[in-house]
C-alpha cells in the first residue's frame, strides 16, 4: 500500500509549484515529484506578432530576470536581420547582462537562501524568513539591498528603467551610454567590491556547518552544460561567459563531452520531453537519451565547465571553489557558492567593460530588414542557458516560437535533489518543519524561476498534505 | 523641504491591475517638484526600503479585489512583519516599510491607497469605473502632499 506527501506551493521561488513524495509499503520514499502547475503559453500567444517586437515582448515573461530575455531575443532577431552589431552595442548588452546576473544572485542569496544559512534547516520558520534576518542582521540584509541596487541602477541607467527595459533592439542598442552615467556606475563599484568580499568571507566560514546538506542536496553525478568563451579547443582555455560564446559539455567526471558547439545548433544535442505532471518542460541530453541526458546549468554548471573565470580575483576564488572537490562540484548546494563567485566576477567585469575606451561609442545599431527566416538567440541568464528560437514569415511576422528557459533545464536535476532529500530526511507518515523545509530549500539552491518556465500569478502560501492511498488525508500543515 | 515618495505599482498589461502604475505615470507628469519623487513599478522590491528611508511621506497606490469596482480607500500603515511566505516576487508595502526601520532606521508616515478593479484581463485599458475613480485618487495624493509641505515644522501625523 503505497502512500503520498503533497508539499503545495513551494516557497520563496518564483511563480507556483508543488511537490508530491510517494511513499511505499515500508514508508520509504519511493518517488518524488516536482510539479509546476501554472501554464503561460508564451511561445504561442507571441505567434503572428511582428519580430521586431519580440524582445519587448518576451522580457514579460519575468519580472525577475527580464534583462536575460530581453537579451536573448535581441540576438534571435540579430539573426533574423544577419547583422553583426556593433562592437559597442554588443559591450553594452554584456554590460546589461551582468548587472542583472548581480541583482538577481544577490536577490537568490541574501533575500531567499540567507534564512537557511543565517537560521539553520531546523529554524523557526517564524524566524526563518528575510523579515527575521532584517531584524537579527541588519547589516547582512543592508548587503543584499545594496548589492541588488547595484546591479539595478546600471540596469536602469542603461535602459531608462530597472524592470522591462526595452532597450535592446534587433541590431544593437537604442540608446548610446553617456559619460555622466558611467561615472556613476563606476563610482557604485567599489562598495559591491567591499560587499562581495565580507559577503564571501563570511560564507566560506559557515559552510562546515552545512555537511549534511552539501551531502545530499542535489549530490548526484550528471552532465554540466553552459556557454563558454569562443576559443580554439586544442588550447583547452575556455572561460565564464554570460552573453555569447559556444555551448560546452561536461560529463560527471568533468570530461568535455562537446565543446565549441555552435548555440545554433541546440537541437542537434538537446531533446524536450514533456510529462504529464508538469506544465515544465524536461530538456534532456539527446545521445544519453530520456530520461538518462540528465544535466544541470545556472552558476554552479558554469563555474563546472570553465578552465578558469579570465578575471583576477574570481580566479583566485575559482580556484577555491574547485579544491572542493575533485573533478566537478557535484553538490547542487554549492549553487550558493557559486553564486558569489559569479557576483565577483560580474563586478569585475562590469569595471573592465565601462573602462573600455570605446564604451561611449555612439555606433550603437545595425539597422536592416529581415535577411534570414529562422533566428536562434542564446545567452547566460542568472539560472542558466536561455534559448530563444524564433521562425518568422515572409512579412516579418513569428511563425513560431521555441523558448529554453533556465529552470526548465534543470527540471530533471530538481526532480532528482527532491527524491535524494526526501529519500534522505522523510520517516514516516508525519510532516515535521526541519524535514519540509530541506525539500523545498533544496529546490531553492537552483533558484527556480517558474514564471518563466511556465508563467505564476498568485501568492504563495505552503499548503502540505500527507495523502495516504485511498485518498485520505494522513497529515496537513499549512502555513500563511 | 520634506521629502514625498510616491510608489505606484501593479502590471499596466493587466487591466485594473495597472491603476497605481497609471496614477504614478500621471503624477509624474503633473509634478516636477525635487521633493517629489514618483515610481511607476510592476513589483515591490527590497532595494525600495533605501528611498523609502528617506522619504517623510511614502503613498503606496495599488489595485485591490476588494470592495466595489472603482471604490477606493486611502490607510495609514505600519511596518510589520507581513512579507510572509511570499518573499520571492511579492514583497508588501508593510514589509518595505519594516526593511526601512531595521536597516536604515527611518520611519516615514506611509499611507497605501487602494482602488477596488473590475477586470485583471489582460488588456492595457483600465476599466470605466476605475478609470473614473483614478483622478480623485491623484487628487487625494496631492492633497496629501500638500498637507505635509503646508507644516513643514510638525509631524506628519
Amino acid at each position: 500500500m503505497s502512500k503520498q506527501i503533497l508539499i503545495d506551493p513551494v516557497t520563496r521561488i518564483e511563480g507556483h509549484s508543488k511537490i508530491t513524495i510517494e511513499l511505499d509499503d515500508q514508508g520509504e520514499v519511493r518517488e518524488a515529484q516536482f510539479h509546476v502547475t501554472q501554464f503561460r503559453g508564451f511561445e504561442k500567444f507571441c505567434e503572428g506578432r511582428p519580430f521586431s517586437e519580440m524582445p519587448s515582448l518576451t522580457a514579460r515573461t519575468c519580472g525577475i530576470c527580464p534583462v536575460s530575455h530581453l537579451l536573448a531575443s535581441a540576438k534571435a532577431c540579430d539573426r533574423l536581420l544577419a547583422v553583426e552589431i556593433p562592437p559597442t552595442a554588443a559591450k553594452l548588452r554584456r554590460l546589461m547582462n551582468l548587472a542583472q546576473i548581480v541583482q538577481s544572485h544577490a536577490l537568490s542569496f541574501f533575500h531567499l537562501s540567507s534564512p537557511d544559512l543565517l537560521f539553520g534547516m531546523d529554524g523557526d520558520p517564524a524566524e526563518r524568513n528575510i523579515m527575521g534576518v532584517v531584524q537579527a542582521y541588519p547589516a547582512l540584509a543592508k548587503d543584499g539591498i545594496a548589492l541588488r541596487k547595484f546591479g539595478q541602477e546600471i540596469i536602469a541607467m542603461l535602459g531608462g528603467k530597472r524592470i522591462h527595459p526595452a532597450w535592446a533592439v534587433p541590431g544593437g542598442v537604442s540608446e548610446p551610454l553617456q559619460e555622466e552615467k558611467r561615472e556613476k556606475m563606476l563610482a557604485m563599484i567599489p562598495e559591491a567590491f567591499a560587499i562581495i568580499d565580507r559577503t564571501l568571507s563570511w560564507y566560506k566560514s559557515v559552510l562546515e556547518k552545512f555537511q549534511d546538506e552539501i551531502g545530499v542536496f542535489g549530490n548526484f553525478p550528471s552532465m554540466f552544460m553552459a556557454l563558454v568563451t569562443p576559443h580554439d579547443v586544442d588550447q583547452h582555455e575556455a572561460l565564464l561567459e554570460h552573453y555569447d560564446g559556444k555551448l560546452r559539455f561536461v560529463d560527471a567526471a568533468g570530461q568535455i563531452v562537446l565543446d565549441q558547439v555552435d548555440p545554433e545548433r541546440y537541437r542537434d544535442y538537446i531533446g524536450e520531453s514533456v510529462e504529464t505532471y508538469s506544465y515544465l518542460k524536461s530538456p534532456y541530453f539527446k545521445a544519453a537519451g530520456y530520461p538518462n541526458g540528465i544535466y544541470r546549468v545556472g552558476p554552479l554548471a558554469r563555474l563546472n565547465i570553465i578552465d578558469r573565470c579570465g578575471t583576477p580575483r574570481a580566479d583566485q576564488e575559482w580556484v577555491e571553489f574547485r579544491r572542493l572537490q575533485p573533478g566537478v562540484i557535484s553538490s547542487s548546494f554549492h549553487q550558493h557558492y557559486a553564486r558569489l563567485v559569479e557576483i565577483l566576477y560580474g563586478i569585475e567585469r562590469i569595471e573592465q567593460i565601462l573602462s573600455d575606451p570605446d564604451i561611449l561609442d555612439r555606433h550603437i545599431r545595425a539597422f536592416a530588414q529581415p535577411n534570414k527566416f529562422e533566428g536562434i538567440g542564446v545567452a547566460e541568464a542568472p539560472r542558466g542557458t536561455l534559448i530563444h528560437h524564433y521562425r518568422i514569415d515572409k512579412n516579418g511576422l513569428i511563425d513560431w516560437v521555441n523558448m529554453i528557459i533556465a529552470t526548465g533545464h534543470n527540471n530533471l536535476a530538481m526532480n532528482r535533489s527532491v527524491q535524494q532529500v526526501a529519500q534522505h530526511y522523510v520517516r514516516g507518515t508525519r510532516l515535521q518543519e526541519g524535514m519540509l523545509n530541506r525539500v523545498e530549500a533544496v529546490i531553492r539552491c537552483y533558484d527556480p524561476c517558474l514564471s518563466c518556465s511556465t508563467h505564476a500569478i498568485g501568492r504563495m502560501p505552503l499548503h502540505i498534505q500527507l495523502v495516504g492511498p485511498g485518498g485520505e488525508i494522513l497529515d496537513e500543515v499549512k502555513r500563511n | 523641504m520634506r521629502r514625498v515618495l510616491i510608489i505606484g505599482y501593479g502590471n499596466p498589461l493587466r487591466a485594473d491591475d495597472g491603476v497605481g502604475w497609471q496614477a504614478a505615470r500621471r503624477l509624474a507628469e503633473l509634478r516636477q517638484d525635487e521633493f517629489v519623487e514618483t515610481l511607476a513599478l510592476h513589483q515591490l522590491t527590497p532595494e525600495l526600503a533605501e528611498p523609502i528611508s528617506r522619504a517623510d511621506l511614502v503613498i503606496f497606490i495599488d489595485a485591490s479585489h476588494d470592495g466595489s469596482p472603482g471604490s477606493w480607500k486611502c490607510e495609514r500603515l505600519v511596518a510589520g512583519r507581513t512579507a510572509g511566505n511570499s518573499l520571492a516576487h511579492h514583497f508588501t508595502p508593510a514589509s518595505l516599510l519594516t526593511y526601512a526601520q531595521a536597516i536604515f532606521q527611518a520611519s516615514p508616515f506611509a499611507l497605501v491607497i487602494s482602488v477596488a478593479g473590475a477586470s485583471f484581463a489582460y488588456r492595457e485599458q483600465l476599466t470605466p469605473s476605475v478609470e473614473k475613480a483614478l483622478p480623485q485618487v491623484i487628487q487625494h495624493v496631492r492633497e496629501q502632499i500638500a498637507r505635509l509641505h503646508s507644516k513643514p515644522e510638525q509631524t506628519y501625523a
